[in-house]
């Protein structure tokens, strides 16, 4: 969600802060959370070398899609601000091409994380409850942290960076824990 | 006759309802308003943080009257430009300037920029604005319309509000640079600070950073601050004494609503001393809310 806000930074300049903006923005978060929420359900239930490649696959599409953001999310933005004359098509495909594919490949890891403590002998709901949670929590924590702290004293695109940097660092360390051996299957 | 009685008291009684003082407020998309009438004014307050902002007001008994100190003002123009027959002005609210500038100029074009359906709406059915072919308003993001936009204008006037606030991407060095590329050779962009916060330290440099002039006049006793801009170096604008003469300027409808003389006594110094740990707000970097939300004393304000 501390993404969004950065999104909603990068929108306003080219397409204003209209409350089409938001309605398109929240839209295509909402959209690829439960996109990638359905896509990690899917791969947490593939044995465990599918498992490991749909996991590379989530990490690979996060990372290379938030460097696109961080490195050409402007330009992108001024192209597609060029080529659509109507705010609403051009909101699409601002949205889709360059905030859904990195949101959906890093949503996909929250019923992985879910599978990974079911299958660890925690209850499916416990499991369930417990993943939702922290995740939420982590969201409010990336809200608040971008809108009172990081917003306020760095630039747009450090953020971007920054936030390509976090990604690679917690994806890493989260393929690491849910690495399953692969004699185990 | 006791029909005829009664057909009077309910014209009467209609006739008080239409005259009545009222206070209305609405939830809109974009803001929290609140219209209030009494007796001939009617004020258009914009709800935010606990308090109420008074965006705009009209005297329906005199129209043409400034009531809100500010929009006096933004005339401030015409010391930098004297015959304005394009205007583009992002943000309506009552439409309090429109009323004295289309009387004054009447073959002027005033085109008008709102983002919000209902302050248009109200402007009319409440303030009793009548939008014609010479002040047209488009119902758009005013950044929006200037990017689309391709025609060039003599005074580019930024007044766009929202809860107390200007969105943070009408207020970067982008979006000058867009509106300085939509000035006449000679136009003047001018726009509506509220010198109560630290934003106010980074607008100005903000604005310094894109247009090689810029004067400032202060509103007495409100906060505000109009920065006036312009885009060539030469003939200096920013020496009061070069101004032309207010009697070049002086138009019958001004008499006993605008004084010019006053006006012209408005201009204040640029913050210098304030600005130097101020940083110029761009796309990139735009905290608007987080600098606005820090309070100034502006004791550098008054010379």
């Amino acid at each position: 969600m501390g993404f969004q806000l950065l999104a909603s930074r990068l929108l306003n300049p080219h397409f204003g802060s209209s409350i089409i903006v938001w309605a398109w923005l929240i839209s295509t978060f909402l959209a690829a959370f439960s996109i990638g929420s359905v896509v990690g359900g899917w791969i947490s239930n593939l044995p465990p070398r599918p498992r490991h490649r749909g996991q590379l696959a989530g990490i690979l599409i996060a990372v290379i899609t938030l460097a696109i953001t961080a490195l050409f999310g402007r330009t992108l933005l001024g192209l597609i601000e060029g080529a659509f004359e109507d705010v609403s098509t051009a909101l699409l495909v601002s949205c889709l091409g360059i905030f859904f594919l990195p949101v959906t490949a890093l949503s996909s890891f929250g019923p992985q994380c879910v599978q990974f403590l079911a299958s660890r002998g925690t209850p499916p709901g416990k499991a369930s409850g417990v993943v939702y949670g922290v995740s939420t929590l982590g969201n409010i924590a990336g809200v608040m942290l971008t809108a009172f702290v990081l917003i306020p004293h760095f630039h747009v695109s450090t953020l971007l960076y920054l936030w390509l940097g976090v990604a690679v660092a917690s994806l890493a360390a989260l393929v690491r824990l849910l690495r399953v051996p692969i004699s185990a299957s | 006759m006791k029909i005829i009685r009664c057909c009077l008291g309910v014209t009467l009684f209609s006739a008080n309802l239409i005259a009545a003082d009222f206070v209305e407020t609405y939830d809109t998309i974009y803001n929290s308003l609140t219209v209030e009438r009494r007796g001939d004014l009617v004020e258009l307050r914009a709800r935010a943080r606990g308090s109420e902002a008074l965006e705009s007001a009209v005297d329906l008994s005199d129209p043409l009257k400034l009531v809100v100190p500010y929009t006096r003002s933004l005339f401030g123009a015409l010391f930098f430009q004297p015959k304005p027959q394009r205007v583009l002005m992002i943000g309506l609210g009552g439409a309090g300037f429109h009323r004295l500038f289309t009387a004054a100029y009447p073959d002027a074009l005033l085109q008008t920029v709102e983002l919000d359906p209902k302050v248009f709406e109200l402007c009319q059915t409440r303030m009793e604005f009548k939008s014609t072919a010479k002040t047209p308003v488009a119902l758009v993001d005013g950044r929006m319309f200037v990017k689309r936009d391709k025609q060039s204008w003599d005074w580019l006037i930024l007044d766009a509000f929202r809860g107390g606030f200007v969105p943070p991407h009408l207020k970067t060095e982008e979006f000058y640079r867009e509106c300085a590329a939509r000035l006449s050779e000679r136009g003047v962009f001018v726009s509506n600070l509220h010198a109560t916060s630290e934003l106010y330290y980074s607008d100005v440099k903000t604005l310094q950073a894109v247009f090689p002039q810029v004067v400032l006049l202060g509103v007495d006793g409100r906060g505000n601050v109009i920065a006036c801009a312009v885009k060539y170096r030469t003939p200096v604008i920013t020496d009061a004494s070069q101004w032309p003469e207010v009697a070049a300027l002086a138009n019958p409808v001004f008499t006993g609503r605008l004084d010019l003389v006053a006006l012209r006594r408005e201009q204040i110094p640029i913050p210098t001393g304030r600005m130097r740990s101020a940083r110029v707000l761009s796309d990139d970097f735009a905290p608007v809310e987080f600098l606005d939300a820090l309070k100034s004393n502006n004791s550098d304000r008054k010379k």
